[in-house]
């Protein structure tokens, strides 16, 4: 699939500090891209320089071919953007900002943006000033996912939103990417990532520091058991999906596996094993989420395996 | 170059004090006038003539207030009309940039296909427009007063003036007769057109200064302050300057001294309507011919404006604070 946005060795520096550092990648035309990491990963920093917003320090950015540097309109006239933190104008009605945005957007449609309010169930009467935080972000919602460009940018959408409303935005993203758009979804809800993305990256401390495809993210488990033996032995041509960890409990070893790729070729050789108090689970995002945080075992997984 | 639907917005938000301030500088202007009617011209050159050694602090000679159209032109330098347009000014001009950065607005905004010069001109479109308007309120309450405001004189009784004595010496025993004329027979409304014009450019040189600052930052209220004591600063030069014959130099570095509407209110009573608009006959008392001083404060306007776009145009948009 070809790339929409691309960035190479993308950095933002504000004097020591390094906002980015170095960050190269690509998102497919009509995936759904998840962006995860801590607080001051540079998230919503990578999204800003992609818009236009910052200036990058070094590297290179592009959105359908466009550096928004030397055309930050035609980049915004492709992409509707939600800030992480969206506020609107507070002397504006509700239906007042849907027809604003609507307007200063040439993908914009003003019915659309009333029936995506209708569909959050927003009362739009009322003031932004009067809302309550939870309603300003389904207004700023309804502004964006009314857009009709080719890419979607999502810094938190489900932030401040109650479950049933959460569960509605995420059928909209999904359904936007069934339309052949492209969405780039930031959140810190694993769950959410795990539901709508293709695929996602891991940035920490301004750095990329892992790509992971969700579908492959289905495909790793954890083992645990126990074992008689202090060393588990992983045949060698498994070894790249494969990362074991024993250590003692009582007289015999805890042992705990991270596989990665189809379970069914390694069920002959755990069998062999003879572990007691088998237990297998998926490996879930969060265990990814981790091991890139705090650097444990399972992130050096291939990612082919 | 500027967005109706931006222009709209702006609209909508800066109307409640445009409201506020252009009742205020109507009205006040209007009032103005008609207490000007209830002192007599004699009485208050009485007053006046008692302090003649503070004429130098004043922005026209103290003769010129003994005319109504002298006392109307004061409206211009009365301290309501100088704050509504400043808080004008300041609070409009301060708002474009660091203003909705402090909002969080900003980010919702530029994430449109809009060019940064766009938002900006269409805001200062906006803040140029109203000032304009809250300058001709100022000019239309003038008029009104003008219009509907009657003067009483006195009238001396007939007599003779002996040649070369210049010595009255009355007719009879009358006493001097009082009559009612309306003040448009005195002072015509235009007379005010190059002071409304003086007020503008000031009006537009501190909005430009704001916007130039506001740009340059990301706290409306630091910007607001910068504004503040950049003309407190500037004041308190013309004050010094003006007080002390050592300290004149300050007079040329501050933008007080461009801002003269009681002058050209004299220079029309005295030279007729197109004196104050002369770009050659340097008025008296001054360096300049008389239009190049709102000029200065329009071109220095177009300066701070031009370098706002510029730093606009390359600066980093923080994330809302």
């Amino acid at each position: 699939m070809p790339g929409l946005v691309k960035t190479l060795e993308l950095s933002k520096h504000y004097g020591s500090f390094r906002a980015l550092d170095d960050c190269s990648l690509q998102v497919h035309r009509g995936e759904v891209f998840g962006l995860l990491g801590p607080n001051g990963a540079g998230k919503t920093t990578l999204l800003r320089l992609l818009l236009g917003f910052l200036r990058p320090s070094s590297g290179y950015c592009e959105i359908d071919g466009v550096d928004p540097v030397i055309d930050g309109v035609a980049v915004r006239r492709s992409v509707a953007y939600l800030p992480g933190d969206a506020r609107l104008p507070r002397h504006m009605r509700g239906s007042s900002v849907l027809k604003f945005f609507a307007e200063m957007h040439p993908g914009g449609n003003l019915d659309r943006s009333r029936l995506t309010a209708d569909r959050l169930e927003l009362d739009t009467r009322r003031h932004v000033a009067f809302m309550s935080t939870g309603m300003r972000q389904k207004l700023a919602l309804a502004v964006v996912l009314s857009l009709d460009t080719p890419l979607l940018i999502l810094d938190e959408p489900t932030a401040n939103l109650d479950p049933t409303i959460r569960a509605i935005v995420l059928d909209m993203v999904i359904e936007a990417r069934r339309a052949g758009r492209t969405v780039i979804f930031s959140s810190h809800v694993l769950g959410e990532i795990e539901q709508t993305c293709d695929r996602v990256a891991f940035l920490r401390r301004g750095r990329l520091a892992r790509e992971l495809i969700i579908s492959e993210l289905f495909q790793r488990h954890r083992i645990t058991g126990l074992s008689n033996r202090p060393i588990v032995e992983v045949p060698e041509h498994w070894q790249s999906r494969i990362s074991v960890r024993t250590e003692p409990q009582g007289d015999r070893f805890a042992c705990l596996m991270d596989t990665a790729g189809d379970l069914a070729d390694l069920l002959p050789w755990l069998d062999s094993l003879q572990l007691s108090q088998l237990r297998i689970e998926p490996l879930g995002l969060r265990a990814v989420y981790d091991a890139v945080h705090f650097g444990t075992d399972s992130a050096q997984l291939e990612d082919e395996a | 170059m500027i967005h109706p639907g931006l222009v709209r917005k702006y609209v909508g938000q800066s109307m409640l004090l445009f409201l506020a301030c252009a009742t205020a500088l109507f009205a006040f202007a209007w009032v103005r006038v008609w207490v000007v009617s209830l002192l007599d011209t004699g009485q208050f050159r009485t007053i006046l003539e008692q302090f003649r050694e503070f004429e130098k602090y004043a922005p026209i000679e103290f003769d010129a207030l003994f005319t109504y159209a002298g006392r109307v032109g004061m409206t211009f330098d009365e301290p309501i009309v100088i704050l509504c347009t400043v808080i004008w000014c300041i609070s409009r001009g301060s708002d474009v940039i660091s203003g909705e950065l402090g909002r969080g607005t900003l980010e919702m905004l530029l994430a449109q296909p809009i060019r940064r010069s766009t938002l900006l001109l269409s805001h200062a479109t906006v803040s140029i427009i109203g000032l304009a308007l809250l300058c001709m309120l100022v000019w239309a309450g003038i008029g009104i007063g003008i219009q509907v405001t009657d003067v009483h004189e006195s009238l001396p009784p007939p007599g003779f003036r002996v040649p070369w004595l210049s010595f009255d010496i009355p007719l009879g025993t009358a006493e001097a007769t009082k009559q009612v004329i309306p003040l448009r027979d005195r002072v015509p409304v235009e007379t005010f057109a190059a002071s409304t014009f003086h007020l503008f450019a000031f009006g537009f040189f501190l909005l430009a200064l704001s916007t130039l600052f506001s740009c340059l930052d990301r706290y409306r209220w630091r910007t607001v302050g910068a504004v503040v004591s950049v003309y407190v600063i500037q004041a308190v030069m013309f004050g010094l300057g003006k007080a002390a014959e050592s300290l004149s130099w300050l007079l040329s570095l501050t933008f007080f001294s461009c801002y003269k509407p009681q002058k050209m209110t004299s220079l029309f009573t005295n030279d007729g309507w197109s004196a104050p608009w002369s770009l050659s006959q340097v008025i008296p008392g001054g360096s300049l011919a008389p239009l190049w001083y709102p000029l200065i404060l329009i071109g220095l306007g177009l300066l701070f404006y031009s370098a706002a776009l510029l730093i606009l145009s390359r600066r980093d948009l923080p994330a809302p604070l």
